[in-house]
């Protein structure tokens, strides 16, 4: 038996109970419906259009907020690692706003900027803000002085060093936050998807809730599990191709 | 003449939170010969790699005089390179990579710095693995690859701290012998700061005690043994002589109970 198989066996097992339990009647359908009927309303979900559809609402809302994060986190990140001064004036803001619940937010959010796109993409963005900021800083921060050292006695300046060496030194750090941020991007989707929205993954899945559908909800989960999967693996795939020359144990493995 | 002159150097540094400060290096004065290879041995805490920074630009004396070539030294040029014991490779270039870091932040021309390296890393031995990873090397072929990296410079000065102090005692002594050929094709100035009184008399021709800290050169060795040298000299009696006046300096300072930690590292590495 080799792991590959042996990883596989609890999700099939999982189906299979499910199926005969379902099946055998012990459990109302409308309460637990089979997994087979499930996958026949995804499927049906998929061939109509409203899967893809709202998928990528979703997607283009967490895209958004999430390219904004990393963008202003890695650049304030780099800005706050470089100067001790700007590093006093917006730390004390970093660590009121960073431990808040996303969601502490989304009244104010909803009040000044409606129930739209705005809102939402705000609330994610502020889910993955502070991942990558405090590891584009504490990346920067933990070079090796020596290295640095090093890297002066062999003539570089200080714009070289930032380029050469402490940006590069700080990648696996930097990546790292990035790819935390991917499921916090997720995580928040889905949450002010269903508060406020009239299209999304977490819309569909509440919109199916309200009218009893556990059918369609269960579908809705599905999807949203293997997205989630999906965009893990992903940013996995992209960090060991970025870090070919990082050490393997460090990358915590596959 | 005299190309690196120090004269009554000292460096204290300020605690931290405005706590004591602490003098590392006292009025220390020394002078050294152009392509002279010299090894700075003295106990942990002497203020060794301290002068060795300041040498190498990276720290400034608090007061006294430290010249190359007749300038003072401000801030690190190309010229003086410096060899760590952790190696401090850039983890994500590889053996070439590093090497022609140097080079390329000084904008030398491609060609003469490609054909440049080949020739070092022929010259340090590394020939098949020009296009490792730091991670995929040994520690010695790690400390050749820093090596390599600090000649690509053309220093005039190679600066080394404990260099070998990582490296097992088997790798220690191969790396020894071929620093020897290493500074003697490459011609440049060294100071090799190291804890083990044999490697110390072995490669230089002017060994240099420390005393306890604050730092001052307690005493200078001239080495007079033939080059290259050799394995076999380690048990000549000149070598032993020597070694023997170095410890008998060293252990001066023991007798007055200031000497504390370095007998058992110097068990460790000899």
């Amino acid at each position: 038996m080799n792991r590959t198989f042996r990883k596989w066996m609890s999700p099939l097992l999982l189906l299979v109970c499910w199926e005969v339990v379902t099946r055998a009647g012990w459990i109302d359908s409308w309460f637990l419906p089979a997994p087979s009927l499930v996958f026949q309303t995804l499927y049906e979900m998929v061939v109509s259009g409203e899967v893809p559809y709202h998928t990528a609402m979703s997607m283009g809302r967490a895209a958004t907020g999430y390219i904004a994060a990393a963008v202003i986190g890695i650049g304030l990140g780099l800005l706050i690692a470089w100067s001790v001064i700007i590093e006093d004036f917006c730390d004390p803001l970093i660590e009121l706003i960073r431990p808040l619940s996303s969601f502490a937010l989304v009244p104010i959010l909803f009040l000044w900027f409606g129930v739209g796109n705005t809102s939402k993409i705000i609330i994610i963005f502020k889910s993955c803000f502070f991942p990558i900021l405090l590891n584009t800083i504490s990346g920067i921060k933990g070079v090796d002085k020596k290295l640095i050292m090093a890297a002066r006695s062999l003539g570089a300046n200080g714009q070289q060093l930032w380029i050469r060496v402490l940006i590069p030194s700080a990648l696996p750090m930097i990546i790292t936050g990035l790819r935390i941020s991917t499921a916090m991007a997720m995580m928040s989707l889905v949450g002010v998807e269903m508060l406020s929205s009239d299209s999304g993954l977490g819309f569909l899945v509440i919109d199916a809730q309200r009218t009893f559908d556990t059918k369609r909800v269960f579908a809705g989960i599905i999807v949203l599990s293997a997205l989630g999967f999906s965009v893990d693996r992903a940013a996995r795939l992209i960090q060991t191709k970025l870090l070919s020359w990082h050490t393997e144990t460090s990358l915590g493995g596959k | 003449m005299s190309f690196i002159h120090a004269q009554n150097i000292t460096k204290t540094f300020n605690g931290k939170n405005n706590g004591a400060s602490t003098m590392a290096i006292a009025e220390m004065s020394l002078t050294i010969r152009e392509k002279e290879f010299i090894s700075i041995i003295g106990p942990s805490g002497c203020g060794k790699s301290t002068f060795l920074l300041m040498v190498a630009g990276l720290e400034k004396p608090t007061t006294g005089d430290l010249a190359i070539e007749g300038k003072p030294i401000n801030g690190p040029d190309h010229q003086r390179a410096i060899v760590f014991q952790e190696f401090l490779l850039f983890p994500w270039k590889t053996v070439k990579g590093n090497i022609e870091f140097g080079p390329r932040l000084n904008r030398i021309k491609k060609q003469a710095y490609e054909s440049q390296s080949r020739d070092l890393i022929r010259l340090v031995g590394l020939e098949g693995f020009e296009n490792r990873f730091p991670h995929e090397l040994s520690g010695g072929m790690k400390q050749r690859v820093a090596i390599a990296r600090a000649l690509a410079n053309k220093p005039k000065v190679l600066l080394m701290d404990e260099p070998f102090g990582a490296l097992d005692a088997l790798t220690r002594e191969s790396m020894q012998i071929e620093l020897q050929k290493i500074w003697q094709k490459a011609q440049c100035t060294v100071l090799f700061v190291t804890h083990s009184i044999t490697e110390a008399v072995f490669l230089a021709d002017r060994v240099v005690v420390m005393s306890n800290r604050p730092g001052y050169v307690k005493k200078t060795l001239a080495i007079d043994l033939e080059r290259p040298r050799t394995r076999k000299m380690f048990t000549s009696e000149r070598f032993r002589h020597y070694e023997h006046q170095l410890k008998e300096s060293i252990w001066e300072e023991e007798e007055t109970g200031s000497w504390e930690i370095n007998p058992v590292e110097e068990k460790r590495s000899a």
